[in-house]
């Protein structure tokens, strides 16, 4: 079967061999590879392949995540089955001092925290925090409520995408 | 040719820099609209200049840029509200700078207007906010024209663009950057990595922002120019109180470089769906990333798609443009009529 996806890369070397060979490796049959350097950090790169059967795909698909590759899109046969979109955001406050892994966990429980990137000015002042969360585009609104939850309960500034 | 007869009320930058304009266009309105165009009265807050025949605006200009406007032959110590009730005239401007919290003296100017008849045309955006189911209603039940294009986005025509050439379309958002104050220090702030504080005062010494800034900092002027564009455009029937406000006080220069360094900018954003003004991540290309002073408005429409709106939110010259662009609409009405 014809399986369409869209990864989410990081922009280093090696990374699309890395990303390559899990598809190779479980018998998927690469059939095009395009890429769009649309935004910082990440690449968008187009990977159509052919795949025997299901339980192949799932393995690519684990092999993927194990390398915390993001599959923003996945079609089979054309079938669109898993949309998600990257979305990020800034926390201005104490946000390491207010359990900055207890925040990514409460996050991970909707999306997954695909990126951060802390800036401390000095221990006694607020820092700022950029996350870049992968979520369901259906999961959009449950994320928004609960990042505004957060922020009322440990008092960061949020700004968030438009 | 037919005469329009205007009362000014409210003379400061947006009353004079409408006369100025009156005074360089008054030639072009007789050739193109058909109209002589006099201003009546001149409202201050302690008198009135008063010539039906209408005032000589250079005179004027001169008397005030002198500081002696008490010593103008036609001036009267007439108040405003007199003003409009006893003087013949046609459209009344109220370009008085308006108390967000009560909305006067605008709102008891522009009601009197028109409970005597006469057309308003006004740049200030707190009656309008606060109180525009009364004030749309008492128009429409006395005939009479109430448009208030430069209460939001000073130049940019967003008000009457809608009116004239959108009203297929069903609008489902409208985004903007509304407030110029606040734009420029998150420029400045971006551009060459100063504190707020640093970019308020360097503001302050370009008389871009006003000695007391706070409602230009922490949200409340764009909020009042949401619930404008809400109302009049969205079909919306919301007051302030409907809007979650966060202004840009908290945001830190490091924030400002983190977004950089992630292709973003950081925007005061004024989100009229969603009834929120808050600091957002705009990114670096998009149409809404508008540097400086300048204002922006982003309609997502379902006819016509997206569209920006981008221009001077402020500047006597600039406001004095949408005033005068409904100036020119009553007229036009009145010729028809």
């Amino acid at each position: 079967m014809k399986v369409d996806t869209v990864l989410r890369l990081k922009d280093v070397p090696g990374m699309l061999i890395k990303a390559l060979e899990p598809i190779s490796s479980h018998g998927g049959n690469v059939i095009s590879v395009t890429h769009s350097r649309e935004e910082k950090g990440l690449v968008s790169v187009h990977v159509s392949f052919k795949v025997q059967d299901q339980s192949s795909l799932n393995l690519i698909r684990r092999a993927l995540e194990k390398q915390r590759i993001i599959i923003s899109e996945m079609a089979i046969e054309g079938r669109t089955y898993i949309t998600k979109k990257s979305l990020s955001f800034i926390l201005v406050g104490h946000v390491i001092d207010t359990d900055i892994r207890d925040t990514i966990d409460r996050i991970n429980e909707v999306g997954m925290v695909s990126g951060i990137e802390v800036v401390m000015p000095a221990p006694n002042q607020k820092s700022s925090v950029l996350m870049d969360v992968e979520i369901d585009e259906k999961s959009n609104g449950i994320l928004l409520s609960l990042v505004e939850k957060i922020c009322k309960e440990k008092e960061f500034l949020l700004v968030r995408s438009l | 040719m037919k005469t329009v007869k205007l009362i000014v009320v409210g003379f400061g930058t947006i009353g004079k820099g409408t006369l100025e304009v009156l005074r360089a266009k008054h030639r072009d309105l007789m050739e193109k609209q058909g109209c002589d165009v006099r201003v009546v009265a001149i409202c201050e807050i302690d008198g009135t200049l008063v010539n039906g025949k209408g005032v000589n605006i250079d005179s004027v200009l001169k008397a005030a840029a002198a500081g002696k406007l008490r010593d103008h032959p036609d001036w009267k110590n007439m108040k405003s509200l007199q003003a409009i009730e006893e003087i013949e005239a046609d459209i009344v401007l109220e370009l008085t700078p308006g108390d967000i919290k009560t909305g006067e003296p605008g709102i008891s100017h522009i009601k009197k207007a028109l409970e005597c008849g006469k057309h308003v045309v006004t740049s200030n955006k707190s009656p309008i906010a606060l109180k525009f189911q009364e004030l749309t209603a008492l128009a429409e039940k006395k005939g009479l024209k109430l448009r208030y294009e430069a209460t939001v986005g000073g130049a940019i025509p967003i008000i009457n663009l809608y009116r004239d050439s959108l009203e297929i379309n069903k609008v489902g958002s409208i985004y903007g950057i509304l407030n110029g104050t606040s734009n420029y220090i998150l420029t400045k702030m971006s551009e060459e990595d100063v504190s707020l504080e640093t970019a308020l005062k360097e503001a302050q010494e370009l008389g871009i922002a006003e000695r007391d800034p706070s409602y230009d900092i922490n949200g409340t002027d764009t909020a009042v120019k949401l619930v404008i564009l809400a109302n009049s455009i969205m079909g919306k029937k919301i007051s302030y109180k409907d809007i979650s406000v966060k202004g840009i006080q908290d945001i830190t220069p490091d924030a400002i470089e983190l977004a950089g360094k992630h292709g973003f900018v950081i925007k005061l954003v004024g989100d009229v769906n969603g009834l929120e003004v808050s600091p957002r991540l705009v990114p670096l290309h998009h149409p809404l990333n508008v540097s400086g002073t300048l204002n922006a408005v982003m309609l997502d429409t379902d006819i016509a798609g997206t569209l920006t709106l981008i221009g001077h939110g402020a500047g006597k010259i600039q406001t004095a443009s949408s005033v005068l662009a409904d100036v020119i609409d009553i007229m036009k009405d009145m010729q028809d009529s």
